[in-house]
C-alpha cells in the first residue's frame, strides 16, 4: 500500500497569537511551529497501516522552513520519506490554492492508494484541505474517519466515521482515498531516539511550483479564491459577569453568586 | 439568486437548516435576492411542504431513489445539475459533517470559493463580505471573494439564530428531475449510536467538566474532587478523551453527550464551537480560564480569569464548609 499523510505546521498551540499590522494574518515570524494535532493521528494511522499491510508512507508538507521541521519529526516518527512543498511563490494560499498544491505534489509523486489529512488544523482549521485534495485528484473520500480497515488485495477501505450526536457510521469505499482522521483514532508514538537517527538518511526531498508545473496564477495569493479583508478579535456580545479579586476572593464571591442571585446551588 | 441546501435525517429538518435560512433571508432582503431552499432525497414532499411556509421564494425538490441516503458522490452530481441550470449568487450549507462533506467537493468542480464557517455577513457596496471564524474561535476573518458567483458559504452552527426564521410565505414547489452517470463510490455499511457507556450526564443537575487546561491525566482529581464537594457529575472536553485522561463517555459536545443542567463548570476549556453546542443550554455556565479571551466567556453567565489550580481547590473547600455547615 503507498500512503501520503498531509502534515500542517501550526503555531505551538501553547503561543501567544498576535494580529499583524495590516491585519490580515497572524504575527508569524517569532512563532514556533509543530505538526498540527490532527495529523499526528493520521501519520500514526498510516504507519499502522503499513505495520499491517507493508508499503510505503510518505508524509506531505507545504511551507517554509518550519515545514521542514515537522517533516523531520514525521521521519523521526516512522514515515519513509517527505516531500517538502518549498517555494516562496506558495505563501498566501487559501485552503483551495493549498489544496490545489497537494494535490498536483501526489500526481507528480505517482499517486497514492491512500491519502491521509487532518479533520481540521488546528490554526485555520476550516477542515476543507482534505475534501478538495480529494476532488481534484478524483479520489473518493471519508471525512470524520475514526477507523480504517484496508483490504490492499481487494483496493478496498472500509471506514468508521463519526457524526453528531454520537452517531457513527461505517461506510465502503475503493482505493485510491482521501480520508480527513479524526482526533483520538488513535494514540500516536513519540518518536524514539533510534528513530531520530534513522530519520537522518531519509530522504527529504524540495518541490516548488516550477516543479509542479503550476503556473503563477494557480498557486499562492493569485492562486486564492478569497482574499483576507480583515483578521479581528470579535467583540463578545456576552452576558458574562468576570469576578475578580484573589483566587479565594473569587471563589468566596462567585459561590454566594450562585446561591443568591442564579440560586442555582 | 440564493440557495440553500438544506439538511434532513429520518424526514425531518435538521435545526441548522433553518440556521442556513435565516443566513439567507437576512443576505437575500439585503441584496434584493430572492431564497431558494434545495432538498434532496426520496420522498421528501412532506420536507417541501413545511418549507413552503417559510417565507422564501421557491423550493427546489430533486427525488430520486438514490438520493435516500446521503453521498457525497450523488449530492455533488446532483447540485450541479440543479445549480447549473440557475444563476446562483451564494449557495448556502450547513457547517455540519454532512455538509463539510460535499461542499469543498461542489467549490473545486464548479471552481468556485468557499467560505467555510460565516457567522456574520456585510454588504460593502454590492460585495458580500463572509466573516467566519478562525484561530479556534478566537479570532474572525473578514473574507472577500473573488470572480464571478456563484459563491458558497457554509453556515457556522450557532450563529444564526433558528427561531429568526420569518414565515408566511407561500413558495413555489418545483420538482427537478435528475439523472446520474458517475459511480456511486463511497457506500453506507451502516449506521449505529455510538456505545453510551455508564456515565449519562444528560439527567445530571451539576457538572464540573474539564478540558486540557488540566496539563495532565492526574491533575483531574481536582476536578473530581470539586464535584464531589458538590454533589456534581464530572464532564470533559475531548481532548480529555484523546488523550486517554477519561473515557469517550466523559465527553460533552458536538460528537459527544449533550447537556443542559442547571450548573455547568467549563474548567479550563477554551469553548471550542463543537463544545459549546453540547452545553451552550446549560441554565448557569461558570468558566473557570486564565485566558480571558477565550471563546467560553461569550457563553458563561460567571467567569474567573485566573490560574485553575489556584481556584478549583478554593472553590471545592468552600463547598465543603458549606456542606458541615
Ligand atoms: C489569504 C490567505 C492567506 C494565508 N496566508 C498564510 C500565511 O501567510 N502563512 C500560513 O502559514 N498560512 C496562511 N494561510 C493558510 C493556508 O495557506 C491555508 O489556508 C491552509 O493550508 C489550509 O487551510 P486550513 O488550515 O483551514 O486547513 P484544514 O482544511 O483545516 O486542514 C486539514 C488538513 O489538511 C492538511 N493540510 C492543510 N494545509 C496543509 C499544508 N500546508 N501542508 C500539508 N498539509 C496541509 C493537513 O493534513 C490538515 O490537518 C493563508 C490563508 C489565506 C486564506
Ligand atoms: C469533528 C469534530 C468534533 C469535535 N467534537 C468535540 C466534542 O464533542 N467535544 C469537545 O469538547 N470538543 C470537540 N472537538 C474538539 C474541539 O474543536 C476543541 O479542539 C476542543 O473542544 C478543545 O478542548 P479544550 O477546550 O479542553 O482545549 P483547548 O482548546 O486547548 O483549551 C484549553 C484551555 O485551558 C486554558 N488553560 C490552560 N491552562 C490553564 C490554567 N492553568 N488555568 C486556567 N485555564 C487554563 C487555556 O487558556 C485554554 O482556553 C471536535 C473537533 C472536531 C474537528
Amino acid at each position: 500500500m503507498k500512503i501520503i499523510s498531509c502534515i500542517k505546521p501550526v503555531p505551538d498551540p501553547a503561543s501567544r497569537l498576535i494580529i499583524n499590522e495590516s491585519k490580515t494574518w497572524i504575527k508569524d515570524n517569532d512563532l514556533t511551529f509543530v505538526a498540527s494535532e490532527a495529523d499526528n493521528y493520521a501519520l500514526e494511522e498510516a504507519l499502522r497501516l503499513k505495520e499491517k499491510h507493508q508499503g510505503d508512507v510518505a508524509i506531505l508538507s507545504m511551507g517554509g522552513d518550519e515545514a521542514a521541521r515537522v517533516l523531520r519529526s514525521g521521519l523521526a516518527m516512522g514515515a519513509d520519506r517527505a516531500i517538502h512543498l518549498l517555494d516562496p511563490k506558495f505563501k498566501g494560499a487559501d485552503e483551495f490554492a493549498a489544496a490545489e498544491t497537494l494535490a498536483k505534489a501526489i500526481e507528480k509523486d505517482g499517486g497514492a492508494d491512500l491519502v491521509l489529512a487532518g479533520v481540521q488544523s488546528d490554526d485555520l482549521g476550516t477542515g476543507m484541505t482534505g475534501v478538495m485534495l480529494a476532488e481534484f485528484l478524483g479520489y473518493a473520500h471519508a471525512t470524520v474517519v475514526i477507523g480504517v480497515e484496508a483490504d490492499p488485495a481487494a483496493k478496498t477501505l472500509k471506514v468508521k466515521r463519526e457524526l453528531e450526536g454520537g452517531i457513527n457510521e461505517t461506510v465502503e469505499l475503493p482505493f485510491p482515498a482521501v480520508l480527513t482522521i479524526q482526533f483520538g483514532i488513535n494514540q500516536p508514538r513519540y518518536a524514539s531516539l533510534k528513530g531520530i537517527m534513522a530519520a537522518k538518511k531519509k530522504e527529504l526531498k524540495a518541490w516548488s511550483a516550477a516543479d509542479l508545473g503550476l503556473s503563477d496564477n494557480l498557486v499562492g495569493k493569485p492562486g486564492a479564491m478569497y482574499e483576507v479583508k480583515e483578521v479581528f478579535v470579535p467583540e463578545r456580545k456576552s452576558r458574562v459577569e468576570i469576578i475578580t479579586g484573589t483566587a479565594e476572593e473569587a471563589a468566596a464571591k462567585l459561590v454566594e453568586k450562585l446561591r443568591k442571585e442564579a440560586k442555582v446551588i | 439568486m440564493i440557495f440553500v441546501i438544506t439538511e434532513h435525517r429520518d424526514n425531518k429538518l435538521k435545526s441548522i437548516t433553518s440556521e442556513a435560512l435565516v443566513f439567507a433571508q437576512r443576505v437575500g432582503q439585503d441584496f434584493g435576492q430572492p431564497v431558494t431552499a434545495v432538498v434532496l432525497g426520496a420522498n421528501v414532499s412532506g420536507l417541501a411542504d413545511e418549507l413552503k411556509t417559510k417565507k422564501i421564494d421557491r423550493v427546489i425538490v430533486a427525488e430520486h431513489p438514490d438520493l435516500a441516503e446521503y453521498s457525497p458522490d450523488r449530492y455533488v452530481e446532483a447540485l450541479k445539475t440543479i445549480l447549473g441550470n440557475e444563476k446562483p449568487f451564494l449557495v448556502i450549507v450547513g457547517h455540519t459533517t454532512q455538509g463539510m462533506d460535499f461542499a469543498p467537493r461542489l467549490s473545486v468542480s464548479l471552481r468556485r470559493p468557499l467560505i467555510a464557517g460565516c457567522v456574520e455577513y456585510e454588504k460593502q457596496g454590492d460585495r458580500l463580505i463572509l466573516t467566519r471564524q478562525v484561530f479556534n474561535a478566537k479570532m474572525n476573518m473578514k473574507t472577500g471573494v473573488r470572480g464571478e458567483s456563484p459563491y458558497f458559504a457554509t453556515a457556522s452552527p450557532g450563529a444564526f439564530q433558528a427561531d429568526e426564521l420569518q414565515s408566511g410565505g407561500n413558495a413555489e414547489i418545483v420538482s427537478v428531475a435528475v439523472q446520474f452517470s458517475g459511480p456511486v463510490r463511497r457506500k453506507l455499511v451502516e449506521r449505529v449510536e455510538a456505545p453510551r457507556g455508564m456515565v449519562d450526564l444528560s439527567a445530571a443537575p451539576i457538572i464540573v467538566a474539564g478540558g486540557r487546561g488540566l496539563k495532565e491525566k492526574d491533575n483531574f482529581k481536582i476536578v473530581f474532587e470539586l464535584a464531589e464537594a458538590l454533589g456534581a457529575s464530572v464532564g470533559a472536553s475531548r481532548p480529555v478523551v484523546d488523550s486517554e485522561w477519561l473515557p469517550r463517555e466523559y465527553q460533552v459536545g458536538s460528537s459527544g453527550q449533550t447537556v443542559s443542567p442547571k450548573l455547568y463548570f467549563a474548567v479550563g476549556i477554551s469553548g471550542a464551537i463543537q463544545h459549546l453546542v453540547g452545553m451552550q443550554t446549560s441554565r448557569c455556565i461558570v468558566a473557570i480560564n486564565k485566558d480571558v479571551e477565550a471563546p467560553i466567556f461569550k457563553v458563561a453567565h460567571y467567569g474567573i480569569v485566573d490560574d485553575l489550580f489556584k481556584v478549583v481547590p478554593a472553590l471545592t473547600k468552600i463547598f465543603k464548609d458549606l456542606k458541615v455547615s
